[in-house]
């Protein structure tokens, strides 16, 4: 007898047996899925499909973000810079950093950065008899390379190699009628208002692809800019590359908490001064954030579906278990744990199937005709590298993982209000 | 049997079982809506893109003197013969606007840049970003206005502002230097810093005057429809035989490039909906299918004919998606409606300052992508039919009927 009330009530008392009861739970789901193959495989390809396009369309991003941080700050203003507050409000020639051979040296023994100085002027520049405006850029070209990618740019010609020469920008080249060897001169106003001129040889030409550089820019060796315009030991940034972009944030608190820098200096990362970047990121991630709500809610639905059917096909069976004590709860939780192993065979074909193309394109990396065009113009590689990170493998499968719950409890709900006697007699 | 008897029990079928096909229904109608708001926000993007570049002193076909674009001198420059618009139907022409355009060096009595100087004819100007800029003091009177026009920017970094003088310097075709005192008329706001910092304008006639010479260094030719694009960039290269003629996708390479990328952009987004819908699809019409095991068994045994059966799958699978892609397009339109004062992306105004586009985004909907949308959604309802429709052939009359 007493057996027998214990096996009666086995049923209803799973919901709150551990052990044993859970693992049950799940060998009767498991079996459950296999009820109708094609169904499962098919949801489980939906919600496979759904994760694997989320998951690629992430890494993706996040390489090519990656890639247009790096490119944009490894273009020409780095990833960090240094220069005088009022520089910062005003590029005038004498807002400048003092005692900056001094600094540069206390700067690179203390962090682990290179450090390329620059000192920059406007001014009238003209070859023969053709005048244009441009930025004279007096840089040491030897600590650039260590920084930035500009010059690699060189169209013509090389890079100035004593302190009489000057690169210029293939555009303001071109309007100034100007060859290589030509002499150039620089006229503009000194530090203490005097004339600052500057006769130097053109030793080559650049070509950097964005518009207003190559319009305006021409460099020259610092000393040169710093004699020419009266600047002594000033100059008016440094431009700095940390070994490692991640830490950014830490080399900049240190540079901050550091009593290296006097009074009148800021420290400026990358989204300081180039606002359209991390706009063009910002952007970016919402508009694919729309594509893969919608995507989700698509296969939500899908899911919800397949689990109306479900419950339509076996009224009779949770009929019958009504019948022999099963609560309710006891059901629908069962229905629940279908709909996450369900969910857990779509995780794993679809975060293999993007572990596997991102694998691939990591390597050689996805070439899209037509982007080359753009690429230079946004910063970007002609080719994107996916990249991987931990929320690529959590979003969408945590997003999905409540969708499918969430989509079997509400195609459960009427399980509760389910009446054996008539669900045994549905056909 | 007739067309319509199919499309009876196929609706039938749809009604008894209306909470799942309700749910399919809901899926259909958001695949779809968010296509349709989607797409016309993407198509207001490309279109506020491409406009933008046109709008920047190109027009859609410019013609240059030949050699101008490698070396931008008065020397480059040609006479113009206004007869060249009637080479253009009157309603395909928007409007023209000749222009002597050289870089020069600006001057304030604190600091110099390098800018573009334009000489304009303010009343043809109606066909470039000038038109609606916000303006402080004022506009160009007119083509012998001897001020300045200058970017808000540029006044900025000049430290200078209306009513004071600036120097500017070019040169003459003699390649001797031109320097003459103007005074600001006014600053222009255009919506993007990248304009304001280039751009200079005065009127034509003493621009020519102090160049010495009646040429001009372009023509832009705006016209009504971008369409027109090809045909009139052949007229004027037929009428400008010895000049250089572009249009606006060669002489915006990177704009003419973010246009066929938006175009693509259209294509995925739609795929990338559409198939996540067709699991659901082909799952519930499948489902369908086997549910009436004994039903189709029973009309194959009366005889019914199998392209019969296959018909009640496909009609079952178009009349779902129909209805959804009818109530869906109304629901993207009804967005589109919502969104027609425009997006405010002035949040991002740098950014799409970089796009070239306007800070404002307004969505811009074309019918022909709604009859695309259309057609596609019915192929790709079609296509998920095909399985659940083979399943459906397949069964045997006696077979099921015994089950």
């Amino acid at each position: 007898m007493a057996e027998h009330a214990d096996s009666s009530t086995a049923l209803g008392q799973m919901g709150e047996r551990s052990g044993r009861g859970g693992s049950l739970y799940f060998r009767i789901a498991w079996r459950n899925l296999w009820r109708n193959k094609r169904r499962t495989w098919l949801t489980a390809g939906g919600i496979a499909f759904a994760i694997f396009l989320v998951s690629l369309g992430m890494s993706f991003q996040v390489g090519s973000y990656a890639s247009m941080i790096n490119n944009a700050t490894s273009m020409y203003l780095g990833q960090m810079q240094i220069s005088h507050r009022d520089y910062v409000e005003d590029e005038k020639l004498e807002n400048t950093l003092l005692g900056a051979t001094e600094l540069q040296r206390r700067l690179n023994a203390t962090f682990d950065i290179a450090i390329a100085p620059r000192a920059q002027a406007f001014a009238l520049v003209s070859v023969g008899e053709r005048s244009f405006g441009g930025l004279t850029v007096g840089v040491d070209f030897a600590a650039e390379k260590q920084v930035v990618n500009f010059f690699r740019n060189v169209n013509q010609g090389e890079l100035p190699s004593s302190a009489d020469e000057v690169l210029i920008g293939a555009t303001l080249a071109r309007n100034l009628g100007a060859q290589l060897g030509d002499e150039l001169v620089v006229l503009g106003t000194a530090k203490e208002g005097g004339v600052a001129a500057l006769a130097l040889t053109i030793s080559g030409t650049f070509e950097s692809g964005q518009a207003e550089l190559d319009r305006t820019l021409l460099f020259t060796a610092l000393e040169t800019v710093q004699n020419g315009f009266e600047l002594g030991d000033e100059l008016h940034q440094f431009v700095i590359r940390v070994k490692d972009l991640d830490r950014l944030a830490q080399v900049k608190a240190a540079l901050q908490s550091s009593d290296i820098l006097g009074d009148g200096l800021v420290v400026r990362t990358w989204p300081e001064y180039l606002p359209e970047l991390v706009q063009s990121i910002e952007l970016d991630r919402i508009s694919a954030q729309l594509m893969y709500g919608v995507i989700l809610i698509l296969v939500t639905f899908s899911v919800v579906n397949t689990f109306l059917m479900v419950v339509f096909e076996r009224t009779r069976e949770f009929g019958m278990l009504l019948a022999v004590g099963m609560r309710p709860t006891a059901i629908m939780s069962q229905v629940l744990i279908e709909a996450a192993l369900m969910w857990l065979i779509g995780v794993l074909i679809g975060l293999s199937l993007t572990v596997g193309i991102v694998g691939y394109y990591a390597q050689v990396g996805l070439s899209i005709a037509g982007m080359e065009e753009l690429s230079a113009q946004f910063y970007m590689d002609p080719r994107i590298y996916p990249g991987l990170s931990a929320d690529i493998f959590l979003l969408a499968p945590l997003v999905l993982l409540v969708g499918t719950q969430f989509a079997a409890l509400f195609a459960t709900v009427r399980v509760r209000r389910l009446d054996p006697v008539v669900a045994l007699r549905a056909n | 049997m007739s067309a319509a008897l199919v499309c009876q029990i196929s609706l039938r079928n749809l009604i008894k079982h209306r909470r799942r096909n309700l749910m399919l229904f809901l899926a259909i109608l958001i695949a779809v809506a968010g296509v349709v708001s989607m797409n016309t926000l993407i198509r207001g993007m490309q279109y506020s893109m491409a406009e933008a570049a046109v709008e920047n002193l190109t027009g859609h076909v410019k013609v240059h003197a030949q050699g101008y674009r490698d070396d931008p001198n008065i020397s480059h420059s040609f006479a113009l013969d206004s007869d060249f618009a009637n080479e253009i139907p009157t309603d395909q022409l928007l409007g023209w606007a000749p222009r002597v355009r050289l870089p020069a060096v600006v001057m304030s009595e604190r600091q110099t840049r390098g800018i573009q100087l334009v000489g304009v004819d303010p009343a043809r100007e109606d066909i470039s970003f000038l038109y609606d800029v916000e303006l402080t003091g004022e506009g160009l009177a007119d083509l012998d206005d001897q001020r300045v026009l200058i970017g808000r920017e540029l006044a900025a970094q000049l430290e200078t502002e209306v009513g004071r003088r600036l120097v500017i310097i070019t040169q003459g075709g003699d390649g001797l230097n031109r320097e003459r005192g103007y005074r600001i008329a006014g600053t222009y706001n255009a919506e993007g810093v990248s304009l304001e910092k280039v751009f200079i304008f005065t009127g034509i006639n003493p621009l020519q005057a102090l160049l010495e010479t009646s040429h001009v260094t372009e023509v832009s030719i705006r016209l009504s429809d971008e369409a027109a694009t090809d045909s009139a960039l052949q007229a004027m290269t037929g009428f400008f035989a010895q000049q250089d003629v572009a249009d606006w996708q060669e002489l915006e390479p990177t704009a003419a490039a973010m246009f066929l990328f938006a175009d693509a952009a259209i294509y995925i987004w739609f795929l990338l909906m559409m198939s996540a819908l067709v699991f659901g699809l082909i799952n519930t019409l499948i489902a369908s299918v086997m549910e009436r095991v004994k039903e189709f068994g029973l009309l194959r045994a009366l005889g019914m004919a199998r392209r019969l059966i296959v018909a009640q799958v496909v009609v079952e699978s178009t009349l779902i998606m129909t209805v959804g892609l009818l109530i869906g397009t109304a629901c993207g339109y009804g967005i589109y409606l919502a969104m027609q004062d425009g997006i405010d992306l002035s949040a991002f105004a740098q950014s799409t300052d970089m796009l070239g586009m306007s800070t404002v985004l307004v969505p811009r909907l074309e019918i022909s992508d709604l009859v695309l949308i259309g057609g596609l959604s019915l192929i790709m309802g079609l296509f998920a039919s095909i399985y659940p429709a083979v399943r459906a052939v397949k069964i045997e009359p006696l077979e099921a009927m015994r089950n």
